[in-house]
């Protein structure tokens, strides 16, 4: 039964049906070109604007896999990340460190956030503190050196790679923190392509001597190999009061939230666009059946069925909508590359990424356009009265 | 056989009341029949309601005994698409599909393979002698050429009953004479051919002749045989 189902809609989806919508698109085909350019316009806009949130997660998740400790401790109500004045308390560092060897905590890492910003990304500069003994490289694993030392010693700054280029900065140069505060510069990071591109790490003390504080931003916090840090970052919860124990599911599960709300803004937006571009494919394919309409009618009066003509039609706006997807998605790809190529250039991070699943919810969207856009177009071809349409009456 | 039984229709216009076809009873036998009259008699009205175009007011179209005019209008498109043929006076093809697709068409909604159809499709176009001209869209066709690819497509599924409307008004007369030369072979090939014209000429080649005026079927001739009956004794 399926399968002579199948057979027979083959047949109606016939070469003369393909050789229809072909040549009725083709026959005008300034107006299809107009036409499919909305459609193209509108999904480039939406994979655009949607880029922007998959570049974000996979941002996230490449500086989450960089990241070496497990745990990531900061105070209670704090976002990931967030480079506030810092808030955890000497006393919290010390109670985690009581707790640690009961918990599998093999290392603890306090840091602490310096960011000095400007309008411009290249003023802006983004100082860890790290205390002494503790390099780049045992944040972030991946980091390679590129000059001189990795560790910024009591005085000195290793600065990111990205960061060293755009501003800069080589060995020997002194960087002010404040008045009083300068450091030199005593090692060069290679290029990551990552957020830690852009970091200076330095001395924790001269955080705490630039901010006047002994608090620190956040807790770094290493654990065993066979330990799961979903459970020690509940345990130490419960044995520190006041923190804020996240892991890397954690930090990513809230990112997810944060991105998915932006992501229907972002949606909401571009549908201005594709409402425009569905809206259009209705008008030329309507204006296409008041046409046509001698020709639905000798169809009808050679025996095709109202379903055939409402099928006919439909096609031809799916053909608009699927071809205009395809294209819209090439040039939104396109300047998805074009917008990384700048922020690459000036943050040292690729923010818009088009992926396989923003690619396939772009298509099915324009060829969803395609079809509502048809529908009443459609449905006027399939009703057309023989007598009337082939001038009988 | 295509009969028709007090086959009434009226429109509304404004607040006047038309009569287009008033009571036509005939029972269409194979061969040659047609039907004639001046403008405004009702002959177009009556093949819309023979074909199931449109539907009558009273009465009824039969086919093979089976009432036809009063089924929906997708089961008439497919009596029509399986016992019937349409050449028309223009508009008589599709103009984005070439010749053979045109032919084709019908086949296609019919269900047949793309192989069956192109076969059957060539081998029509052939019998009406443009087999060279398949590829060709119907705006590269004459006039004549176009009628010709319509009769090869009204004859695609081998329907009994040919209805043709004008096929030759707007022709030259020897593009005319082959379309009629086409015609008449499927009238003597067994085919129930209407041919509704006001061309007195063609009209003679008819075995008979059906004149209409206001509606009324006045006057049965069959030219052949030379007798005229009276419609009203029908």
């Amino acid at each position: 039964m399926a399968l002579v189902c199948l057979r027979k809609t083959l047949i109606l989806l016939g070469v003369e049906v393909l050789a229809l919508v072909y040549r009725n698109l083709r026959a005008r085909p300034v107006r299809s070109l107009l036409t499919l350019l909305g459609i193209v316009v509108s999904t480039a806009s939406m994979v655009l604007f949607l880029s922007f949130g998959e570049g974000l997660r996979r941002a996230l998740g490449a500086e989450l896999s960089r990241v070496g400790p497990a745990i990531l401790v900061v105070p209670e109500g704090a976002e990931a990340f967030s480079p506030g004045y810092p808030e955890l308390r000497p006393e919290t560092l010390e109670a985690i460190r009581r707790v640690a060897p009961s918990l599998g905590i093999v290392q603890v890492i306090p840091t602490a956030v310096f960011a000095r910003g400007g309008l411009d990304p290249s003023s802006s500069f983004v100082f860890q503190g790290l205390p002494a003994g503790v390099t780049p490289k045992d944040l972030y694993p991946n980091l390679g050196l590129a000059q001189g030392s990795m560790d910024p010693g009591a005085s000195g700054a290793v600065v990111g790679g990205g960061v060293a280029q755009r501003n800069n900065l080589g060995l020997g140069k002194t960087l002010r923190l404040s008045p009083q505060v300068s450091l030199r510069v005593v090692g060069v990071l290679e290029r990551s392509g990552g957020l830690t591109d852009s970091f200076i790490y330095v001395p924790l003390s001269a955080i705490h001597a630039v901010l006047n504080t002994a608090n620190y931003s956040s807790i770094l916090v290493a654990i065993e190999p066979d330990r799961r840090a979903e459970e020690v970052a509940r345990a130490l919860e419960e044995r520190v009061p006041g923190i804020d124990a996240q892991t890397t599911g954690d930090v990513m599960r809230f990112a997810e939230r944060a991105v998915r709300i932006s992501d229907l803004v972002r949606f909401g937006i571009s549908l201005v666009a594709l409402v425009v571009g569905g809206l259009l494919v209705a008008n030329t394919v309507m204006m296409s059946v008041y046409e046509r309409i001698r020709e639905f009618g000798l169809m009808r009066a050679l025996g095709a069925k109202r379903r055939f003509i409402f099928g006919l039609v439909l096609l031809e706006a799916l053909v608009l909508g699927l071809v205009g997807g395809l294209l819209g998605l090439l040039l939104g790809q396109a300047a998805s590359g074009l917008v990384n190529w700048f922020t690459l250039r000036e943050v040292g991070l690729a923010l818009s990424a088009v992926t396989l699943r923003l690619a396939s919810f772009a298509l099915l969207v324009a060829v969803v356009l395609g079809l509502v856009a048809g529908f009443l177009p459609a449905r006027t071809a399939s009703r057309i009265r023989v007598v009337e349409a082939l001038g009988r009456v | 056989m295509l009969e028709a039984v007090r086959l009434h229709k009226r429109y509304h216009q404004g607040e006047l009341d038309v009569v287009a076809v008033d009571h036509f009873t005939y029972a269409f036998p194979p061969g040659l029949t047609a039907i004639v009259g001046p403008s405004g008699s009702g002959k177009t009205t009556l093949l819309n309601l023979l074909a199931g175009f449109d539907v009558p007011t009273e009465g009824e179209v039969r086919l093979d005994g089976r009432v036809f005019s009063s089924l929906s209008e997708d089961e008439r498109a497919e009596v029509r698409l399986r016992h019937m043929g349409f050449v028309f006076q223009q508009w008589n093809l599709i103009p984005t599909l070439t010749a053979l697709e045109n032919v084709a068409f019908p086949l296609m909604l019919a269900g047949q393979s793309l192989r069956e159809r192109t076969e059957r499709a060539q081998a029509l176009l052939a019998a009406v002698g443009l087999e060279k001209r398949a590829k060709h869209l119907p705006s590269r066709l004459s006039g004549g050429e176009q009628q010709r690819v319509a009769i090869a497509r009204a004859l695609a599924l081998d329907p009994p009953v040919l209805f043709a409307d004008e096929p030759t008004g707007n022709l030259d007369s020897a593009s005319g004479a082959r379309v009629v030369e086409l015609l008449l072979a499927q009238a003597q090939g067994g085919r129930t051919v209407i041919l509704v014209t006001h061309d007195l000429e063609l009209s003679c080649k008819a075995e008979r002749v059906l004149h209409l005026r206001d509606g009324r079927l006045t006057r049965i001739e069959t030219p052949s045989a030379g007798l005229t009956e009276a419609a009203q004794s029908l």
